[in-house]
């Protein structure tokens, strides 16, 4: 019974800066540092950030706001606010299926967190201003040896853990106050460092140059609402959770919403501002993906007066940028799974933790595999998380109770009718459009087979799962009863 | 590629809008929480909407009062009406007339 008593104390965060600094770590990831400045640069620089800022305002903040509401207003994890808001029953299994995209989520960002761990700690050994070295082939070594990347999984799923395993306020919140702005403060260094190269102009003229004719492109549109919508993480649970844990008092649609969304891509663009000068300054690659990070800056720092030290700034921040993710994505699974099982947080951590860092294995050992399920879930696994959330609130619970009882309560700024729409019919539209967009795109590919079984299997699943567990709720509940005298 | 006007116009307006939102969310809703924290301490409740806000609420619970979540609206309603009617600080900006036009629901 200690369990139960126990859990009637839900934990809160211990400030609101380390509620704002759990949201923006959590967000903060990879894509910010190795996608989203190349993203911009190649679909028109400045044009591309007007169509960012607009779908960012008209998507991001509205959804991030009905999210952090929801959690707020329920008081739950994943699963148990979509238990108060459906009733019980299959509909609950809608709530499994954002927990499942989770929990295969980490299962391969872990190992990636992995790799930039793995270059963290290098750089602090200073391999890569070491003479002889060469970037291409440490990359390739790293990610050819299986056994390397399932240790440094291992090694993240445990840091993890432990993290988790002090709880929100002593673990999560202690982590985040202090790696969010040394992220910053890291990148602010690199930018300084940065422009203050010859020939840096060249990384800006690329990235916030302006083409207004990709405006009219459906391929900017298209790669600008990726980044908004995936870079802020809207839908997958993680803003739900993070605020399930908002005091009594606290304002959801300022700081969930607009500081969440803007103050996470704030990021994105200091790491253009960061890494583009220097690339460009040495004549590097300006790549997307493992390539940039991995490959082209490494080969800057030689290159550069104190490049071994901006190296340790580069890949420690980068690594903390991956790390807080991790733990914000592991708390939906934490936090959900205590609240339905009779196990403690730690009970429940060590069970989650180790339950990603089995998945994870294919993943780490292969990189293409890796490869695969992030195609998959980036492209469909995430945008059904997104339509389970925004879609129970849209047109179950509806925007406009939600945004009277929870959003505009205690709120930093007012919200008006206009977020209803939004929330009901804009949001959804979307994610039914991306879905369909990147199945067109990738037709009869295994990639697209992949994501059917997902957009299929995933909410057959959970809607079974949750019928029987409501079915066996039901009659244990029955048999509660007490009976009369005959 | 040169650094030309348009380029360096861009990167203000880039830089201005997104750390300048970022950073006036930031201050603001810190700034509003040592409000909170403060009227807090000094009067142990604070008014939980904005005028327009229970404006807003009053009027869906007379035009919904059988909906499900009615009870709920209407007691978070009258909480905020007592505390405003009860304390001498709050945390919106509240002027008299408007308090004393109030009544629970």
């Amino acid at each position: 019974m200690a369990n139960s008593e126990a859990k009637t104390a839900r934990a809160e965060w211990g400030t609101r800066f380390g509620f704002l600094m759990a949201m923006v770590g959590a967000m903060v990831g990879a894509g910010n540092i190795w996608r989203f400045p190349f993203v911009m640069g190649d679909n028109g620089g400045g044009a591309f950030i007007v169509a960012f800022l607009v779908l960012l305002f008209v998507l991001a903040v509205p959804g991030l706001m009905a999210e952090v509401a929801l959690g707020r207003y329920t008081n739950k994890g994943i699963v148990g606010a979509f238990r108060d808001v459906t009733g019980r029953g299959g509909m609950v299994g809608f709530g499994v299926v954002v927990l499942m995209v989770n929990i295969a989520l980490m299962s391969y960002y872990s190992p990636v967190i992995g790799w930039t761990l793995y270059y963290a700690v290098h750089s602090l050994l200073f391999t890569f201003t070491a003479p002889g070295f060469e970037a291409g082939a440490f990359m390739d070594d790293m990610f050819e040896n299986g056994l390397l990347v399932v240790g440094l999984h291992t090694v993240v799923m445990a840091a993890i853990a432990g993290v988790l395993a002090l709880g929100i306020r002593e673990g999560v919140e202690r982590i985040v106050v202090y790696a969010v702005p040394a992220l910053v403060i890291s990148l602010v260094v690199m930018t300084v460092r940065g422009l203050t190269l010859p020939g840096a102009s060249e990384g800006l003229a690329f990235t916030f140059g302006i083409q207004w004719e990709y405006l009219t492109y459906s391929d900017t549109w298209i790669a600008a609402l990726g980044q908004a919508l995936f870079s802020t993480g809207l839908g997958w649970g993680i803003a739900m959770t993070i605020g399930s844990y908002l005091r009594e008092y606290d304002d959801v649609p300022l700081g969930g919403g607009v500081f969440t969304a803007i103050g996470e891509s704030s990021v994105g663009i200091l790491a253009a501002l960061a890494i583009f000068p220097i690339v460009f300054a040495v004549g590097a690659e300006p790549n997307a993906g493992p390539g940039l990070a991995f490959v082209s800056l490494v080969q800057v720092f030689p290159e550069i007066p104190l490049g071994g030290l901006v190296g340790i700034l580069f890949f420690v921040g980068f690594f903390l940028a991956t790390f807080t993710s991790g733990l914000l994505i592991t708390e939906v699974g934490v936090t959900t799974v205590a609240e339905e099982t009779r196990f403690d947080r730690t009970q429940t951590v060590l069970g989650v933790c180790g339950g990603i860092w089995l998945l994870g294995i294919p993943s780490a050992y292969d990189v293409a595999i890796l490869d695969y399920l992030d195609f998959v879930f980036a492209n469909w696994g995430l945008p059904l998380a997104t339509l389970m959330i925004i879609g129970i609130i849209g047109w179950v619970m509806g925007p406009k109770r939600l945004r009277l009882l929870a959003v505009n309560q205690n709120a930093g700024i007012y919200v008006g009718r206009w977020w209803d729409p939004v929330i009901k019919y804009v949001i959804p539209a979307v994610m039914i459009f991306i879905m369909g967009y990147f199945a067109y795109d990738n037709f009869g590919t295994a990639e697209m087979y992949g994501g059917m079984a997902v957009l299929v299997g995933f909410p057959i699943i959970g809607y079974v799962l949750m019928s029987l567990v409501s079915r066996r709720d039901a009659r244990s509940e029955a048999t509660k009863v007490p009976g009369g005298d005959d | 590629m040169a650094l030309t006007g348009p380029v360096l116009g861009m990167l203000a307006f880039t830089l201005l809008t997104f750390w300048g939102i970022a950073s006036w969310a930031l201050v603001r809703t810190l700034r509003q929480e040592g409000r909170k924290v403060e009227l807090l301490e000094h009067q142990d409740r604070i008014d939980t909407y904005s005028p327009q806000a229970l404006a807003e609420l009053r009027e869906w619970v007379e035009d919904n009062p059988d909906d499900p979540l009615a009870d709920q609206a209407r007691r978070q309603y009258n909480e905020c009406v007592d505390v405003l009617e009860e304390t001498d600080r709050h945390f919106y900006d509240w002027s008299r007339e408007e308090i004393e036009s109030l009544d629970r629901l």
